[in-house]
């Protein structure tokens, strides 16, 4: 059991040894993947060998435990049986022996009683004749006890005198004979003789044999009467029989042997007694019985027969007396039969039995000692070996059995065997199929390790890769602010350039085209950076209060320049209720629009671009079911983005109950978008057709930039179905809304007035857009699309027939592209229109390029009434409300007064178109609080050179003190503007950092609120361009932001922007 | 004649040696256009301004750094002011030293920060060199009654 076990765990431990052997080498290798599968697949292998190894330990012990256990309780119960049955056997054969002796015994005895008796009567026997009858009566006698005993082979009486009596069964051919000696050899002895004589020694042997001359008779008998059968035979002496003698019994006491008769060939048991005369004196005669061991034999055999054992008596000195085999017991020799001992037996079994005995006891057989042996081998075969002592005075004995150990235990050693053999095969497929099922099962297990460890790895490489590309966000993003820094340096330094007077015509128009390029690639970073901070999920949109429809209109008005060009129409179309204050980021809203419009413009090649907007509440919007499909979907999926983001979105746009969802289409008349690809061209760097990027440029960032910037805003954008050609994306943005702002109803006011309008305008979307909005608002319109209609409709309306009513007025509203300015013939038109002037107001909707000569031409003539293209709701309502007023010239709408709301961008644009005048800041008192004395010096020479009075402080503390001190100063002065106008600020700075002071003054602004309610517009200065810092500018209450190194020309618009609005506030 | 016209186009190559070497940048020449009349002497002014500020701030960096206990936020201020002004002259390689410096003060690494203070010192006086030198050459032009040729 131990072997085999240890030979499992060595194998065990050697496969562990190997796989660590083939592992650690490998460790080294930088292929680590490789072999930690191998290794993963060592490990499950060993795993694998360990389980099935305990699997059969486990079975084989429990085979054999279970194989020993039935063993050995089986064995030691049928040992018990087996004993008791050996027991038995060996018992009774000696019983029989034990009878037969007894009987042997006691008929020897009750013969020698009747004898004495018999003899005693007629002890005094005077003559032949009572002579013979006593010997007459002594042979009924003899008859009586011998017939009664079937078992005894002779019974004989010697008398003294030599005469013989004896009856003697022969057991071969089943006759009784009775024998008897000559009577008249013998000489009347008279028993006194003997009595005188001691009897010691009147008998011996010799006397008989002396008297050889005596003459034996044999009478055949009856066996069951005793009468003579047949005719007395002489026979020779002591032929038949050993006749007991008086030397049999020297000392008078009854004696055993066993005698060997020729003629039965089993040994004999004969017994001798004297018979005494009376008194107990003298031997009269000696009585010998013999009994045949034959029947002991027999017995033996039949007991033994069953069983195929063996089964012998011996002597004490070891002469076999009885066997259960029929081998002869007797051995010829020259002086007769003799006895055999055992171990001469022919019986191989019995020979070898005695052998055994021998060799283990020395011959010495062990007195008054029972034996049993379980495993004696003789022959081939195994046998239980009893012995059994049978202590007789005269003649000990020893039985022997032998008992093959097959006959009783062979069932059980076969059903052993059977049993250890089913158990074995039956382990044996218990462990082939554990095994196997161990096999399958940890080779699921494996298999989910592996997929779990390939899970794992996945993992690591999509954490690895995310982290890469958040790496790439962030160095795009530092990457773009490290790239705009030279590109600011390079358009302001172009500013400057431009600047010059001293430039000629063509190098202005190089530098112009420069500056433009450069424009582009100052966006084209300024995109890369959004996009990064998007992604990198640092852009923070702002909260504050716009006007969105000015906002939009300011973008029209930019991006109609570029379209007249293309002679692309730029409409914008915003429904009445949309509301004029929104709160949200202004500069991503218009920067969501500003791409949608140049991504349309760049694909639109004629047509128009338009731009609708419509709202809803959010809480009505429920209860309208009026709107279309697309609208539909839109707010369906807007109301599961409301799901998604929860009760967070939910409470925030309820806690100002006027969230709105605002409404936007951008639609233009351009090249489309392939139905394929409308999902991805939102995606980063991806284009609707490669191709464009040859024909249009373009990095595909925008409607990323877009798309990004609207889900920011709680929105959604996307491409839907449009009739015709040309895009339509439709968006909406979730917007709130302060409370409480009051609405204009145009119609009351403008049917109120009574008017009248002529359209006359160039674009077709635009005028039908204008006069159903008009219509709609109760004004009666007349349109017209070129200057023959125009004439036309004018004549019609004004026909001296037609026109009576004198409170109703008209408005005619012309495109000064309606007149033909290529030639001279605009001025003959101006007349035809002049006679007009009188019943009708006129509105001029001019070019960006309509040549100034025109406009003073116009003025001229008295048309003050001008609007810069392209014309809209807002400004139509500008132009009508001047019409109302009846307005005088200096309050005509001009594009000046339309437009000084335009953001700071915008302004520049204005300056740039007439240069920007040197000295543009004159007038300004500024602070300028920086540390550096390098920018210190560079920023107040270009603010000087602006005009500007710069007064320079260190560092933030002497800022916040000097406004004190100038705010001091201005309320002892009682003058109306604080002495500085405007402050920049550096971020950073010793002592007093720019945070730090803006809070300061801010703080200050606020406590003395009573007094001057002042707020000194503050710019900061930094070298950081991250909107984080940007937000954090405005967050302590500066009013804009620059970056360094300073770019003049930037500086100069923020100024300008921040000092206008002061001025306008101020106002 | 003959020596201004040739001081001028040594000045001229020197000028333009000094920003394809990248020495200096843009901003440089804004502070040129800077210059008029009625400050003469700006971008002399500016940039002596400038040698005071960085030998100031180079010695208040050399003595942060040796301190036991280096106040990282001291050191990157020093860097960011020295990077403020170096930009706004338009030493250009001295600026790019300091964003290298600005790295390594976020990332406390003495080391780095050690190398970028050397390398500014280095950087430094190589500007000053040259700058030193071009305004040699300026004066020389001066005196020799040219004008300063402008760089476009």
């Amino acid at each position: 059991m131990a072997s085999p076990l240890t030979q499992i765990f060595n194998r065990i431990s050697a496969t562990l040894h190997s796989s660590r052997r083939n592992h650690s080498p490998s460790q080294r290798t930088p292929r680590g993947n490789i072999n930690q599968e191998k290794f993963r697949c060592y490990s499950v292998c060993v795993a694998r060998l360990a389980i099935m190894a305990m699997l059969a330990i486990l079975i084989g012990l429990l085979t054999l435990l279970t194989w020993h256990f039935t063993k050995v309780y089986t064995r030691t119960s049928l040992n018990a049986l087996a004993y008791g049955l050996r027991y038995e056997l060996l018992q009774r054969p000696m019983l029989r022996m034990w009878k037969i002796l007894n009987s042997t015994v006691e008929i020897t005895t009750s013969q020698v009683k009747l004898s004495e008796y018999v003899i005693r009567k007629y002890s005094r026997a005077e003559n032949q004749a009572q002579q013979i009858e006593l010997y007459e009566v002594m042979r009924d006698v003899t008859w009586a006890l011998f017939a009664s005993h079937k078992a005894l082979n002779s019974m004989s009486i010697k008398y003294r005198n030599g005469f013989v009596q004896a009856f003697h069964r022969d057991l071969r051919d089943k006759n009784t004979y009775y024998i008897y000696s000559n009577l008249y050899n013998y000489t009347m002895i008279g028993p006194y003789d003997s009595n005188q004589t001691s009897s010691n020694q009147g008998w011996n042997d010799q006397m008989i044999h002396g008297n050889i001359s005596a003459i034996w008779y044999r009478e055949p008998l009856d066996p069951d009467t005793g009468r003579k059968t047949g005719k007395q035979k002489e026979i020779p002496p002591d032929e038949l029989l050993n006749i007991a003698g008086i030397s049999q019994v020297p000392d008078g006491a009854a004696s055993w042997h066993v005698a060997v008769s020729k003629f039965t060939n089993s040994p004999l048991l004969s017994a001798a007694l004297p018979v005494r005369d009376e008194g107990g004196g003298s031997i009269v005669a000696v009585v010998g019985v013999t009994t045949a061991l034959y029947s002991v034999g027999q017995l033996m055999k039949e007991l033994v027969e069953l069983h195929g054992g063996h089964i012998y008596l011996t002597s004490q000195e070891g002469w076999l007396l009885a066997t259960s085999s029929s081998t002869p017991l007797l051995r010829n020799s020259p002086s007769g039969p003799t006895l055999m001992m055992a171990v001469d037996s022919e019986d191989e079994i019995i020979q070898s039995g005695a052998k055994w005995l021998d060799k283990a006891y020395g011959g010495q057989l062990p007195v008054n000692r029972k034996l049993h042996t379980a495993a004696a081998r003789l022959g081939h075969e195994r046998y239980y070996i009893d012995s059994f002592f049978l202590n007789l005075t005269r003649l000990p004995m020893v039985g022997v059995l032998c008992i093959p150990r097959k006959y009783i235990m062979g069932k059980v050693d076969a059903r052993a065997f059977k049993t250890l053999m089913i158990l074995i095969s039956a382990s044996v497929c218990v462990l082939v199929v554990g095994c196997i099922c161990i096999f399958i099962l940890t080779n699921g297990v494996s298999k989910e390790m592996k997929l779990r460890a390939e899970l794992i790895s996945h993992y690591d490489a999509r954490r690895k890769a995310e982290a890469s590309s958040n790496f790439k966000s962030q160095f795009l993003a530092n990457m773009s602010h490290e790239l705009r820094t030279p590109m600011a340096a390079v358009i302001g330094l172009l500013d400057i350039l431009l600047c010059d007077d001293r430039l000629t015509e063509e190098h202005y128009s190089t530098i112009t085209q420069i500056r433009r390029c450069s424009t582009a690639l100052l966006r084209l970073l300024n995109n890369i950076l959004d996009i990064s901070k998007v992604e990198s999920g640092k852009l923070v949109l702002e909260e504050a209060e716009f006007d969105l429809g000015r906002e939009l209109e300011g973008l029209i008005d930019m991006y109609s320049v570029q379209c007249k060009k293309h002679n692309v129409e730029t409409i914008i179309d915003l429904s009445d209720d949309m509301p004029k204050v929104v709160r949200g980021d202004s500069g991503r809203v218009v920067q969501i629009f500003a791409n949608l419009i140049s991504n349309s413009i760049k694909f639109t090649t004629s047509g128009y671009i338009i731009v609708r907007g419509w709202c809803e509440n959010l809480k009505s919007l429920s209860d309208n079911e009026n709107f279309y499909v697309d609208q539909k979907a839109l707010w369906s999926a807007f109301q599961k983005r409301l799901k998604r983001q929860g009760l967070h979105e939910k409470n925030t746009s309820c806690k100002n109950d006027n969230t709105m969802i605002l409404y936007f289409e951008v639609e233009d008349t351009g090249c489309g978008i392939d139905p394929s690809k409308w999902e991805s061209v939102f995606e980063s760097f991806e284009q609707a057709d490669p191709s464009t990027t040859r024909l249009h440029g373009g990095t595909g960032l925008g409607l990323c930039i877009v798309r990004s910037l609207v889900n920011k805003m709680g929105g959604e954008i996307k491409v839907v179905k449009k009739n015709g050609s040309g895009t339509l994306m439709q968006l909406y943005l979730l917007l709130s809304t302060p409370p409480d702002i009051p609405r204009e109803s145009y119609r009351l006011k403008f049917s109120q007035l009574n008017l009248k309008v002529v359209l006359a305008l160039n674009g077709t979307m635009s005028r039908t857009i204008l006069s159903k909005w008009l219509l709609k608002l109760g004004v009666p319109i007349w349109e017209a699309n070129e200057w023959n209609e125009l004439t036309r409709v004018l004549q019609e309306i004004f026909k001296p027939t037609n026109y009576s009513k004198k409170n109703e007025f008209f408005l005619i509203v012309v495109d000064i592209g309606l007149l033909n300015l290529s030639t001279d013939i605009w001025k003959e038109q101006l007349n035809f229109l002049d006679t007009f002037k009188k019943v009708a107001k006129f509105g001029w909707v001019l070019n960006h390029d309509t040549s100034n000569t025109i406009k003073i031409e116009l003025r001229r003539r008295g048309h003050l009434l001008m609007v810069n293209g392209p014309l809209y709701k807002a400004k139509m309502i500008q132009i009508i409300e001047a019409v109302k007023k009846e307005t005088s010239p200096e309050l005509t709408v001009n594009t000046e007064q339309l437009t000084f709301f335009k953001d700071a961008e915008e302004a520049i644009n204005d300056e740039e178109k007439g240069k920007i005048g040197k000295k543009c800041l004159e007038g300004l008192r500024i602070l300028l609080a920086e540390d550096t004395p390098v920018l210190q010096r560079v920023a107040s020479i270009m603010l000087e050179q602006m005009g500007a009075t710069v007064v320079v402080v260190g560092d933030g503390a002497q800022a916040v003190e000097a406004l004190n001190k100038s705010a001091d100063w201005t309320a002892d002065c009682t003058a109306d503007c604080t002495p500085y106008d405007l402050v920049l600020m550096d971020c950073q700075m010793p002592k007093m950092d720019g945070y730090e002071a803006t809070k300061a003054i801010r703080r200050a602004e606020m406590e003395s609120e009573s007094e001057s309610g002042s707020h000194i517009p503050i710019v900061a200065l930094t070298a950081h361009a991250m909107s984080s810092d940007e937000a954090k500018c405005l967050e302590v209450g500066m009013d804009a932001y620059l970056t360094k190194p300073i770019d003049c020309k930037l500086m100069v618009s923020t100024i300008l922007s921040l000092t206008k609005t002061q001025e306008a506030d101020d106002n | 004649m003959d020596a201004v016209s040739q001081l001028q186009r040594q000045f001229v190559e020197y000028t333009t040696s000094l920003y394809r070497e990248g020495y200096l940048d843009d901003q440089f020449t804004q502070l040129q256009k800077l210059q008029d009349e009625s400050n003469p002497d700006f971008v002399v002014e500016v940039v002596t301004l400038f040698f005071e500020d960085s030998e100031k701030l180079l010695n208040n960096l050399t003595t942060a750094l040796q301190q036991e206990n280096i106040d990282y936020k001291q050191v990157d201020a020093h860097v960011h002011q020295f990077k403020g002004s170096s930009s706004s002259i338009g030493a250009q390689r001295v600026k790019n030293v300091c964003v290298v410096f600005r790295n390594y003060c976020d990332e406390k690494n003495l080391d780095g920060c050690v190398l970028c203070l050397q390398q500014a010192k280095n950087e430094y006086i190589l500007i000053r060199n040259k700058l030193e030198a071009l305004f040699n050459l300026e004066q020389q032009i001066l005196q020799a009654g040219g004008s300063v040729p402008m760089m476009a």
